[in-house]
């Protein structure tokens, strides 16, 4: 109960939870749906899962502060590609969070005649640009760990008699016609960076958890806004299945990726 | 604007906050309910207030295991009167919260046949039984602050002057109201996390008070107070020197 009351002790912790029982009635409406049940059940869920939905606009009326606090912080990093990256995210999510409170005022009646429907899709669109940043510098940072993990093997195996020579070449070094070594030269290829790819993300979870949550988050908006649309159901499970991994990494803090 | 920042990631900062909107906003509804020309903005201020509220709710999910974890911690505590009074008051701070979990759950349509009234009225008792429970403690440790005051003859020196100096004041007739209230001000003056957490507490009183009836003032004197003790709640959040301790 202790380790409850200091993980609730944090605003965002409670948001995450409030965002995952949110997805979950998302992905419960849609079973429902599917397996027809009471339609007043149905409505309950979705008056419910509307509820939270408004509950965490009305929690993140002050979050356009802490993104371009966080942006000021970015502005900052030595490596100019996540310099570039961290920093249009969070400017993207500052804009994200100041459509979404407009959209609050609206639905509380604050403003009155207020086109929802645009105000929402203009949240949706900022949400989507940042979350494209966020998995473009989780893109960059597997790169240079790849490279570095490729290295690093190279290294570590034993020098061939022909100074740069890889597997490749010893199947071209025999008389054999090129169009049929290169599908084979091609898997073997690809298997090694599989291979890369799997050792750099096993060693390094925050890594593995970003990417995994960045890319359950993205089909949220790309369906919102008509561009990939998948249904209620898949939304809801990677809404949900985002919102356990960001729990995860707020109750484990060394899984959060930095910076 | 860092402050703000960390100030508003604490749960506790979060919810003192939209506490004191909500306030501010039954105040301002109260004080406009005449004005026939700003019929629309306090129609606004309702919807905000009843979202607010309603947002609350929920935030407060998990609020009975604090409590509870509080009454834990509270009953080791080695004063006799402190430790019952703070454990009861952190018991019904936790039943006010599962109560108001109920009628949560009640007003989002997840549980349909209970009675709303009689929980509501159950969560203002629970929440009265506390606060009145952290009023006691708080008596009895001015009660204490003046003995000791009382005993130190630096300050006895100090009182003596004082009723000296002004003998219009201290009149005749009662000289030891006067010496008390001296006492009472001196004490409260040294130790202003004490004197915060009294006035809280008494504004946070009204409330109650007025919703089970025991002692009606208007929706304008319950806004106003409910404002007043989320303004405290939050100086003493940002400022933890002014926060009572235990």
């Amino acid at each position: 109960m202790d380790s409850w009351v200091r993980f609730t002790a944090q605003s965002q912790a409670k948001e995450r939870v409030i965002r995952a029982a949110q997805y979950a009635c998302t992905l419960l409406g849609y079973t429902l749906q599917k397996g027809g049940a009471a339609a007043e059940l149905r409505k309950t869920i979705s008056q419910l899962e509307a509820h939270m939905s408004l509950t965490r606009k009305l929690l993140r009326l002050g979050n356009s502060v802490e993104a371009l606090e966080a942006a000021k912080r970015a502005i900052h990093l030595s490596d100019s590609v996540l310099r570039l990256c961290l920093t249009i995210s969070h400017l993207n999510r500052a804009m994200y969070f100041a459509c979404d409170n407009v959209v609050w005022a609206g639905k509380t009646g604050l403003i009155s005649k207020l086109d929802q429907h645009k105000w929402s899709q203009r949240s949706f669109r900022y949400y989507l640009f940042a979350l494209i940043l966020n998995l473009t510098r989780d893109v960059y940072e597997l790169r240079l760990l790849m490279e570095c993990e490729a290295r690093y093997r190279a290294a570590k195996s034993p020098p061939s008699p022909y100074p740069g020579t890889t597997l490749a070449d010893d199947h071209l070094s025999s008389p054999v016609p090129p169009a049929t070594v290169a599908l084979p030269v091609m898997s073997v290829w690809l298997r090694r960076q599989l291979h890369l790819l799997v050792t750099v993300l096993y060693s390094n979870p925050p890594l593995l958890l970003d990417l995994l949550k960045n890319s359950c988050d993205i089909f949220i908006p790309l369906d919102r806004l008509g561009i990939y649309p998948t249904g209620s159901g898949f939304v809801g499970a990677c809404g949900l299945a985002s919102s356990v991994l960001s729990i995860l990494t707020m109750v484990h803090p060394w899984l959060k990726l930095k910076p | 604007m860092d402050a703000v920042v960390k100030f508003t990631s604490q749960s506790q900062g979060r919810d003192r906050i939209f506490r004191a909107a909500q306030y501010a906003c039954a105040l301002s509804k109260y004080l406009l309910r005449n004005n026939s020309d700003r019929k629309d903005l306090v129609a606004k201020l309702k919807s905000l207030e009843t979202n607010m509220s309603a947002g609350r709710k929920l935030f407060r999910l998990g609020n009975a295991i604090n409590s509870i974890e509080a009454a834990k911690r509270t009953m080791q505590l080695s004063d006799r009167v402190l430790c019952l009074c703070l454990t009861v008051a952190n018991i019904n701070r936790a039943l006010y919260f599962i109560c108001d979990n109920v009628l949560w759950a009640r007003s989002v349509g997840l549980i349909r046949d209970i009675d709303k009234e009689r929980w509501s009225l159950n969560a203002s008792r629970c929440y009265f039984l506390s606060l009145v429970m952290n009023l006691t403690r708080d008596v009895y440790v001015v009660l204490q602050l003046m003995m000791q005051r009382a005993r130190d003859k630096h300050f006895r020196q100090k009182m003596d002057q004082h009723i000296s100096e002004c003998p219009e004041v201290a009149e005749v007739v009662i000289p030891q109201l006067d010496a008390f209230l001296f006492l009472l001000l001196e004490s409260l003056k040294s130790h202003p996390a004490v004197a915060l957490d009294t006035l809280k507490n008494i504004c946070d009183l009204f409330i109650p008070l007025d919703r089970l009836g025991i002692y009606q003032s208007n929706a304008g004197v319950v806004g106003f107070c409910g404002l007043i003790s989320s303004l405290i709640g939050i100086v003493t959040l940002v400022q933890p020197k002014l926060r009572i301790k235990p």
